[in-house]
């Protein structure tokens, strides 16, 4: 999720929160004022009747100034009550509009008048009181949820200027690529935390490349360094070899240093060639006719092919030329094909080849299981039953990202495919 | 058969002289660009093997040298870097052939023989032994005056031998001669050791037992 939005969510679900609980607080307390209101009315009203009932005049000359019901009946009690608010819903019928359920408050009081004792009901209707209350409310939700809608969005406006140095900090870092040995350059900020974060990662970056470089010369000198005293270590046994006379114990020292000096050369030509790539030392391209150089290939391979009996299916869709480095292609396609047929069913397996406009596919049955393909092209990463030095992937991998190519693998039912898409 | 090697490294220098010597040739060597022109003037020789990085310039140069007063010489040149350009330059400007650092000293001794071979010095163009006879030119196999019948590759692998009698030839330097860059799949297929037996089995059929030895673990040898 993106920081700006995880920011908005929580604004925006806190101040609706807010906004719920400040509106809810406002309503009661309308209601409340408006019930104290109402009884205020009540009770002058009351102090109206007393009055009126006490100098004569009749109770139903002033009901109709006072806007309120007033039921007025005279009883035998002589102890009386006071004041008595009740509140109660009254269903109320009418010809001309849809049936309403009135809110009503009264006042029941009882009063002595002359030595007769009167009980009176005052009656107030509440419901146009809490008609404004609501519409009150109304107004206020409308307003607030404008607000709501506004600082949403003035968040966000914001929120996008103020991380716009740190969002273009990521992006920058994320295209960055330690094999181009470009430096980083940041937007100016005025805010501290990403000057501070932008100087870190330049630092960082600048120390990184260093390293790297260090590491990467440091590779480069050992494989050229070594290989002369490897190639004189390999001559030197090999003219050993030449004397006779050995026990079979010497015999048997000499042929497994040998072996391993072969062994330890093949590596360190294996690595020279992928720093080389690396270098981007073969940059010079023909245009090579794919489908022939396929052709080539397998043919040189045919001992190979023959001895464990491998039927190969090549399928030319068309006709490929490409502007590529014989060198790099040589390697390429051996190592495609030299791994099909090195890691091949010991007899009547099959490859095939299909070439595309824009792929090239070889797919050959196996006695090994699917491989991991996490660390597929790593170097070194070798397959159990192979003596091989672990380079050839890797090698496929790195020409294949020299010419921005890509290249998958999968496995089917006992078949490793692997596929260049160019 | 006189040998000029022009090669500044002194271990180097010292096994291909001792290893071309054991092979018949007469070695002689110089270690810098000057010390090589002066030899090339006062001594006549069949072919040159020039390492291209010398400490006072490059090896083109003597190459250049030879190929304006001597033409007839063989030039085969030697290079540490495994550079295409240096290839192109050295073959373009009249080298014979080219051999990259490291190499087996057999198969120094092979490419010898071949250029040797190819510009025709003393006619020789035949691999002669005691009951055996190898025609380069024609690319015929006579044992026992019978003809062999040989694949490709076992007359290659067979001149190979020859052309490097008494040494022993790792079966390495073996497969990359006969395979190139897929010796070591070649190797990993027994392959060198399969050829051999068809080799030998079919000299063996003409009567010819005493050629091509296997020691064991670590190569063939031609003859003892």
């Amino acid at each position: 999720m993106k920081l700006l939005t995880k920011t908005n969510i929580y604004t925006t679900i806190t101040t609706v929160l807010l906004f719920a609980m400040g509106i809810f607080v406002v309503y009661q307390v309308i209601l409340q004022k408006l019930d104290k209101e109402v009884d205020k009315q009540l009770l002058s009203a009351k102090t109206k009747i007393v009055k009126g009932l006490n100098s004569g005049i009749l109770p139903n000359e002033f009901l109709s100034n006072l806007g309120q019901k007033v039921y007025i009946k005279k009883i035998d009690k002589q102890t009386i009550f006071d004041n008595k608010f009740i509140e109660y819903i009254e269903h109320q019928t009418s010809a001309s509009k849809s049936d309403e359920d009135i809110l009503q408050r009264e006042l029941l009081f009882q009063t002595v008048v002359d030595g007769k004792t009167y009980e009176i009901t005052v009656c107030s209707s509440l419901t146009e009181g809490k008609k404004t209350g609501e519409y009150i409310i109304v107004v206020v939700l409308v307003f607030l949820l404008v607000s709501v809608i506004i600082l949403f969005l003035l968040n966000r406006l914001i929120s996008a200027f103020i991380w716009s140095p740190f969002y273009d900090t990521l992006s920058k870092i994320k295209t960055w690529n330690i094999k181009k040995n470009e430096i980083l350059d940041f937007k100016t900020t005025d805010i501290d935390e990403f000057h501070l974060l932008n100087d870190t990662v330049k630092d960082l970056t600048r120390q990184i490349q260093a390293d790297y470089h260090n590491l990467k010369e440091f590779t480069e000198n050992v494989s050229h360094e070594a290989q002369t005293p490897l190639s004189i270590i390999s001559t030197k046994i090999e003219l050993l070899m030449q004397e006779s006379n050995y026990s079979e114990k010497q015999h048997k020292l000499l042929v497994q240093t040998y072996n391993a000096t072969q062994r330890l050369y093949k590596l360190n030509e294996g690595l020279i060639l992928l720093t080389r790539i690396e270098n981007k030392q073969f940059v010079e391209t023909s245009s090579i006719d794919l489908v022939q150089a396929i052709e080539e290939k397998i043919e040189v391979l045919e001992d190979f092919i023959e001895a464990k009996q491998i039927i190969v299916e090549k399928t030319f869709n068309t006709q490929v030329t490409k502007d590529i480095n014989p060198v790099l292609l040589t390697i390429l396609l051996n190592n495609l094909f030299i791994n099909a047929i090195k890691y091949n069913l010991e007899k009547n397996g099959t490859i095939k080849i299909t070439l595309n406009e824009d792929s090239i596919s070889v797919e050959n049955t196996s006695i090994s299981d699917k491989i991991d393909k996490q660390f597929l092209f790593d170097r070194f990463n070798k397959n159990s039953i192979s003596g091989s030095l672990g380079l050839g992937l890797s090698l496929i991998k790195k020409i294949v990202d020299f010419y921005n190519w890509h290249v998958t693998y999968s496995h089917k039912d006992g078949t490793h495919k692997f596929k260049i898409y160019m | 058969m006189r040998i000029l090697i022009i090669e500044d490294e002194k271990s180097l220098r010292e096994d291909v002289v001792d290893y071309l010597s054991e092979n018949g040739y007469k070695c002689d060597f110089a270690t810098t660009i000057k010390s090589a022109i002066q030899k090339l003037n006062d001594v006549v020789y069949s072919c040159a093997l020039v390492d291209v990085g010398l400490p006072d310039g490059s090896g083109i140069e003597i190459v250049e040298h030879i190929k304006k007063n001597n033409p007839e010489m063989g030039v085969i040149i030697v290079t540490a870097k495994n550079s295409l350009e240096d290839k192109l330059q050295g073959l373009k400007i009249g080298a014979d052939d080219y051999l990259t650092k490291p190499f087996h000293l057999s198969e120094l001794s092979a490419r010898v023989y071949s250029v040797l071979r190819r510009r025709n010095f003393g006619g020789k163009n035949k691999l002669v032994f005691e009951g055996i006879e190898i025609d380069t030119t024609e690319k015929k196999v006579i044992a026992n005056n019978i003809q062999l019948q040989l694949t490709k590759k076992e007359y290659e692998i067979l001149v190979y031998l020859a052309s490097n009698p008494t040494h022993l030839i790792t079966k390495e330097a073996l497969a990359e001669a006969i395979w190139g860059d897929k010796a070591e799949m070649a190797t990993s297929f027994d392959f060198v050791y399969s050829q051999i037996k068809n080799l030998k089995k079919k000299l063996n059929e003409v009567d010819v037992k005493n050629y091509i030895k296997v020691v064991y673990g670590m190569g063939y040898k031609f003859k003892e």
